[in-house]
């Protein structure tokens, strides 16, 4: 279906839309592990820290005892001591923290449990040291031992603290140094994926917008066209419906309701609807119509009547075809058309063909009269007076042998009326039947018929070459009999009559007034004689039937032999005119068509 | 020539046709035997009765009361042993409709009755005197109308 419109791009949209949320996923996923990352890198670094006031703290808890305990030493007095007594708490509780916070690190536990033993001598050395100095006790070597070995013990911790702390230390440059590796590896990856993103969803997005606007087009147009459609449908008395078969949902257009009778969208069609105006009388045929459909996927032509709901009854026709939609649905489109008009016409039509075809009978039956009932009294009263033998009138009186030639004549006049009506009639009502022939070959006919009169006025007739023509052929052999005898019948006294036929080609152009303009080209055959001619004045009323220029006693005619000929030549859809110079001969020119 | 006299039977409805007919026949100098029916009935009941001699030539009026001639000429020609009686037409139509059907149903030659007593006598010696055989070979639409020279 070409007027759907068709958006390629749509597909190719859907991969790039899937490409960049992807990478955004990605780099928020990157971005949430630096986050962590840092988190935990600022926790390691709390931790170092942590461990390391710890150790300081117990750095400074021993050497505030180491100074207490020189300053009493010095000088006996006890205030020196208070921070030697708490410097044991102050050492315990810096050291269940760093048990603590060690508690993961087995190596820095080792080092834990070695300090922790340095302490307690250390703390036994304070002991010692405090009792060789007290006087009472006081002994100088062994208080110098003891204060060396302290100083020794100081040094060993201070070593101690210092390797936990470098511990840690390098611990943490190595955390750091990880971390540091894995954040300098992404920015530019993560800027430049960032970028094919934007870059991404701004080419899809362009591509949205062209593709709407596309749209916006197709939508004005498709817009116009409903409405052209709509319009039309209302103008021309048609009406659509399309019918789903997958879903077996049907729709009618606005006019389908304006033509059933109804506001449009008055009701949700479906497939009772689509019976329920129909007439009773046709509700059978068009329910098979309708069957016929879903069987053969297709509907003929359907002729019915349907009752408004103001009982209103108009005549449909409907027709169908079933088409595939873009996405493979299959729908049946409906016509409908409003032929009220056309079918009262036509009944009207049908009506006046049978009046013309009883008039046409009387008519055939009046011919029948004329020809047969007319003629048979009239054959009898030629035939007993030619019963009357000469002998029979040798014994009449001369009146008597008068009055019978003037019944004779009479009764002969009578005949060529008869027989001149006839044919007349004839024109009108026997079968038109063209076939292509020689007019030369009609022609020739007619001199034949005629040869008797022609030999006895010792006439003349000169014929160019005639065409071959599709025509009605004894009715054109007529035409040129009462052509050429009119001729020879109106020659002049004393003078051989001569006829000459010519013809030529011409363009219906060339003759406006004249000639069927449908028809391009004609041809014109011209009878020229020497005869006696008549007055122009009458060259029109001289086809008129039983019109006569000429007394009977001079010229015995019926007024008929033009009038045919009229008529001849209109049944051919031509023309027939004639002009003549009184004295000098006529002309009758006949046009018939190619 | 004939041997013995022919044998004609003339089917109309008309008296003064049958008088005409009658008289042109006693004036031509040739022997014949002529009979008479006076409508379609007659004429069949005539040539279905085995006593009577069959007609050499059959001239048929077409428009007769009771069974018209078409109806006759029809008849005669399915029935075996009249089918091949000579069969001239003698009528007073001479409509293309009567000669075409006459024609296709069989007869042998159509003749218009004439309006001069001279003529008809001229017309029954030419069909009597016709070699029928000869004639009924070479029938075509053309001639199957009499046409007097």
């Amino acid at each position: 279906m070409k007027w759907i419109p068709n958006f390629n791009s749509s597909n190719s949209l859907r991969v790039i839309f899937v490409i960049a949320v992807f990478i955004l996923l990605f780099l928020s996923s990157i971005a949430y592990k630096h986050n962590q990352d840092l988190n935990e890198s600022s926790k390691l670094v709390m931790h170092t820290y942590e461990i390391n006031i710890q150790l300081e703290r117990l750095m400074s808890a021993i050497k505030d005892a180491e100074t207490g305990q020189r300053g009493y030493i010095i000088t006996r007095n006890a205030r020196f001591l208070t921070p030697y007594i708490y410097s044991r708490d102050k050492v315990n509780t810096s050291f269940i923290a760093l048990k603590k916070l060690t508690a993961d690190n087995k190596p820095q536990q080792e080092n834990l449990q070695k300090l922790f033993k340095l302490i307690t001598q250390r703390f036994v050395s304070f002991e010692n040291c405090l009792k060789y100095s007290d006087p009472k006790t006081y002994d100088k070597r062994k208080l110098d031992n003891h204060m060396f070995g302290g100083r020794i013990l100081m040094e060993n911790i201070r070593f101690k603290v210092d390797e936990m702390n470098d511990i840690e230390k390098t611990y943490l440059k190595k955390r750091l140094k990880i971390y540091d590796a894995e954040i300098s590896l992404s920015p530019l990856f993560s800027v430049s994926l960032f970028l094919v993103a934007l870059s991404f969803i701004l080419l899809s997005y362009r591509q949205i917008s062209r593709d709407f606007e596309r749209l916006k087009v197709f939508n004005k147009k498709l817009l116009i066209s409903s409405g052209l459609i709509s319009e039309s449908e209302s103008i021309g008395k048609f009406s659509t419906w399309q019918w789903d078969l997958d879903s077996d949902k049907i729709d009618f257009s606005d006019n389908q309701f304006r033509l059933l009778g109804l506001e449009p969208k008055s009701f949700a069609p479906n497939k009772a609807t689509l019976l329920k105006y129909v007439h009773p009388d046709d509700k059978e045929s068009v329910a098979k119509a309708i069957d016929g459909i879903v069987d053969k996927k297709d509907l003929p032509f359907v002729y019915y009547k349907i009752v408004r709901p103001d009982f209103e009854v108009r005549y449909f026709k409907t027709t169908g075809k079933l088409v595939t939609d873009q996405q493979g649905s299959k729908i049946l489109l409906g016509i409908n058309f409003d032929i009220t008009d056309e079918h009262l016409l036509n009944i009207e039509l049908q009506e006046r063909n049978k009046e013309l075809e009883k008039s046409n009978k009387e008519l055939a039956s009046f011919n029948h009269v004329a020809s047969h009932d007319l003629q048979e009294p009239l054959r009898k009263i030629q035939t007993f007076i030619s019963r009357v033998s000469d002998a029979d009138k040798e014994v009449m009186s001369e009146s008597g042998k008068n009055y019978i030639t003037k019944i004779e004549s009479s009764a002969k006049r009578m005949r060529v009326l008869i027989d001149d009506l006839l044919l007349f009639s004839r024109t009108n009502t026997t079968k038109k039947e063209f076939i292509k022939v020689s007019l030369s070959e009609l022609l020739s006919n007619a001199e034949s018929e005629l040869a008797e009169i022609i030999e006895e006025k010792k006439a003349v007739i000169r014929v160019s070459k005639l065409p071959k023509l599709s025509v009605i052929p004894y009715q054109v052999e007529q035409l040129f009999i009462n052509l050429i005898g009119n001729s020879l019948k109106y020659s002049q006294p004393d003078i051989e009559p001569e006829i000459s036929i010519s013809c030529e080609k011409v363009n219906s152009s060339d003759y406006p007034e004249i000639l069927e303009q449908s028809i391009k080209k004609f041809h014109k055959i011209t009878f020229t004689d020497n005869g006696m001619g008549f007055d122009p004045q009458f060259k029109e009323t001289i086809f008129i039937l039983f019109q006569r220029l000429h007394s009977k006693t001079d010229y015995p005619g019926t007024g008929i032999g033009l009038a045919i000929c009229k008529k001849i030549v209109e049944n051919h859809k031509g023309h027939i005119i004639a002009d003549s110079t009184l004295g000098k001969g006529s002309i009758f020119t006949v046009f018939l068509p190619d | 020539m004939q041997k013995n006299a022919l044998h004609i039977l003339l089917a109309d409805d008309d008296e003064d046709d049958r008088l005409f007919f009658k008289d042109a026949f006693e004036e031509i100098k040739i022997q014949t035997n002529v009979s008479f029916v006076h409508d379609g009935m007659q004429l069949m009941d005539h040539l279905m009765n085995p006593d009577n001699k069959l007609p050499d030539i059959l001239f048929l009026d077409l428009n007769m009361p009771k069974k018209t001639g078409k109806e006759c000429l029809i008849e005669i020609k399915k029935t075996d042993h009249l089918k091949d009686i000579i069969i001239a037409i003698y009528s007073t139509s001479s409509s293309e409709e009567d000669i075409e059907d006459t024609f296709i149903q069989g007869a042998n030659i159509y003749i218009k009755k004439p309006s001069d007593f001279n003529t008809l006598k001229k017309i029954i010696n030419e069909v009597v005197t016709v070699n029928w055989h000869y004639h009924t070979s070479g029938l075509n639409r053309d001639n199957f109308l009499l046409r007097l020279k």
